[in-house]
């Protein structure tokens, strides 16, 4: 049936062939979550080629939104299709509830002595902070003050909003409501003085097209995140960030290792990378603007804070006391928004 | 036995269907009769929530409505599209059925983004209109049910036009010779030869293009801003925002019982068209 020479060359093939998956992965690969948009971008131009570099681990990128995360991983049921998270503070909380994280362990980090106090816990680490407040095209709108200023003339008219789906939406939403006299679980005074100006608002959006309505002039100003403005800067969209008189949002985002993964060692090298003083200073300057965690990064005058030890000064919330309330207010907010 | 070993033929396609269709089917439905979001106590909570509101109502009419107006607006567009391409030479007919079934090549995402740049305040549509001076302000056309039905029905053109040409192409062209030798106008011979010996084919464009229309999450949500609430946009809130997923699994089961009772009422139309065309 077979000569000697065609059985050894096929059987030869065959090791080439299960040689070469070992040699393209020498040290193995992770799969991370990540945020479509300007994190992976930034992730896959920075922080893949220093995973390779320092570690020879290939990283794959998934982009998916925090809450989007959390619903794979929770249908996987054990068998995560990947090993990483990134998260907001509120799908943080749903998924340590959840029982999605494996335990944390910080001594796999050599980058922790580098980081604040507090950056690492029992599920996770904290890679990074978001900033949320204001953007506006200064061609068309004076530069506004506050939250307040969005729900009048001439802002109003120009504005747009979404619900409470992101963690930009929510805080910007609870700002909005303290604004007129609410509270982080008092949101009704932002749907009674929405309501009172829905006909004049520009933009009622899905979160994913505001960055598409902003370029197209549908809307010209926006409660958003200080990535998604420098971003959309980059690519000539006029723009500007303003952090609120009541003062700017800030909030951590984490990162944890999905139960049931095969890779958790890779993971921690995937983290220590991230948190990296090289990682830091690239991906703190323009066009990321990522606020960096490590204290060895010299933030640039780009970032809306000179170190983190600001963050003390912007306005933080308590995710544990908003998680079990935002299922209502997404469904008001559907009711009242509702044409 | 033959008739056996035709029936056992189809077997692989019944276990495949069963695994990859019936099975999550029942897993949703099952789903949906707990009461709690980490399902664990049986109930009929959510579908009491989701019937007891009258909100609920509204969404289901407002989804199948726009069904319906997409089904129109592409039947009144699409049909005398399909009379064009009948009466085409040939080799017309090739870059006919290019154009049309080119949206069919452009990832739904990019087609719904290019409606943006479209429809926009800024946008071609608008500065055409600006220009000719037609209008003095730019038309509010993004986040309209009108500007999700204009999108809705180019995105959708293809799946009317295609069953439908492949009927109308069928058509003996004698009928229509025999018609007008037998004194008929243009029209009644569109309306009493074309237009029903067409049926199948038109019920068929009408049944994609409603299922279709009206599950359209990204076109919906994108175009339409989040005002405009349809079945699909609660279905994804509940499943991923707030991991409601049995709340979620009522509001899909009542989508797919909506969306199957009009195809089932069109294809029962189709049926009945085909014996008026055959019998």
């Amino acid at each position: 049936m077979f000569s000697r020479r065609t059985l050894l060359t096929g059987a030869a093939a065959l090791g080439g062939a299960s040689l070469l998956p070992s040699l393209a992965h020498a040290k193995g690969s992770v799969i991370a979550a990540t945020y479509p948009g300007s994190w992976e971008e930034a992730y896959r131009t920075v922080v893949t080629p220093q995973l390779k570099k320092a570690y020879d681990v290939d990283l794959e990128l998934q982009p998916l939104y925090a809450v989007d995360q959390i619903a794979k991983v929770r249908a996987a049921r054990g068998a995560p299709p990947f090993d990483a998270f990134v998260l907001d503070p509120g799908p943080r909380i749903t998924g340590i509830e959840g029982g999605l994280f494996k335990k944390f362990d910080a001594k796999k980090i050599s980058n922790a002595p580098n980081l604040p106090d507090g950056m690492i816990d029992e599920w996770g680490i904290c890679v990074g902070a978001q900033v949320v407040g204001i953007g506006y095209n200064p061609k068309k709108l004076p530069k506004p003050k506050g939250w307040k200023d969005l729900l009048s003339d001439p802002w109003v008219s120009r504005l747009g909003i979404t619900g409470f789906q992101t963690t930009f939406g929510t805080v910007s939403l609870i700002e909005i409501a303290k604004a007129f006299g609410g509270s982080e679980t008092n949101v009704e005074p932002a749907f009674v003085e929405l309501k009172k100006v829905l006909p004049k608002i520009a933009a009622v959006g899905n979160p994913a097209a505001m960055a598409g309505l902003l370029q197209q002039g549908q809307c010209d100003i926006t409660y958003t995140n200080i990535q998604t403005v420098a971003i959309l800067k980059s690519r000539g969209v006029d723009i500007e960030f303003v952090k609120p008189d009541s003062g700017a949002v800030a909030f951590f985002t984490t990162m944890h290792i999905a139960k049931g993964s095969a890779d958790a060692e890779n993971a921690y090298k995937y983290f220590d990378t991230v948190v990296s003083k090289a990682v830091g200073d690239v991906l703190s300057k323009p066009p990321h603007n990522f606020i960096p965690v490590n204290k060895q990064v010299v933030l640039p005058p780009s970032l809306p804070m000179t170190s983190l030890d600001e963050m003390s000064t912007y306005i933080r919330h308590d995710w544990s006391k908003i998680n079990p309330l935002r299922a209502a207010w997404i469904e008001k907010f559907n009711k009242e928004m509702a044409k | 036995m033959r008739r056996l070993a035709e029936w056992q033929l189809a077997l692989p396609l019944a276990l495949a269907f069963a695994a990859i269709f019936l099975a999550p089917l029942l897993l949703l439905v099952g789903v949906s009769f707990f009461n709690d979001d980490k399902i664990t106590q049986p109930g009929l909570a959510q579908w009491a929530k989701f019937y007891g509101d009258p909100f609920s109502y509204k969404v289901i009419a407002d989804t199948m409505l726009l069904g319906v107006k997409t089904v129109c607006a592409t039947i009144l567009i699409g049909y005398p599209l399909a009379l064009v391409y009948l009466g085409a030479s040939p080799r017309l007919q090739k870059v006919l059925i290019f154009i049309i079934v080119m949206p069919l090549l452009l990832s739904v995402v990019v087609r719904t983004f290019a409606w943006i740049v479209v429809l926009g305040r800024e946008g071609v549509v608008n500065q055409l209109l600006l220009s000719l001076g037609i209008v003095s302000e730019p038309l509010k056309l993004l986040q309209t049910e009108l500007g999700l039905v204009i999108s809705l029905t180019q995105i959708e053109m293809p799946l009317m036009l295609l069953p439908l040409i492949s009927v109308m192409s069928r058509l003996d062209p004698n009928l229509r010779d025999a018609s007008a030798a037998l004194g008929a106008s243009r029209w009644r011979t569109l309306f009493t030869v074309i237009v029903p010996l067409s049926m199948p084919g038109l019920v068929a464009g009408c049944l994609l293009v409603f299922a279709s229309s009206t599950t359209a999450f990204i076109s919906q949500t994108v175009i339409g801003g989040v005002r405009l609430i349809y079945l699909p946009l609660l279905i994804w809130q509940q499943s991923l925002v707030v991991f409601n997923w049995p709340f979620a699994a009522v509001v899909s089961i009542s989508l797919l019982v909506s969306v199957l009772t009009v195809v089932s009422a069109l294809s029962w139309l189709g049926r009945r068209s085909g014996g008026y065309v055959h019998g």
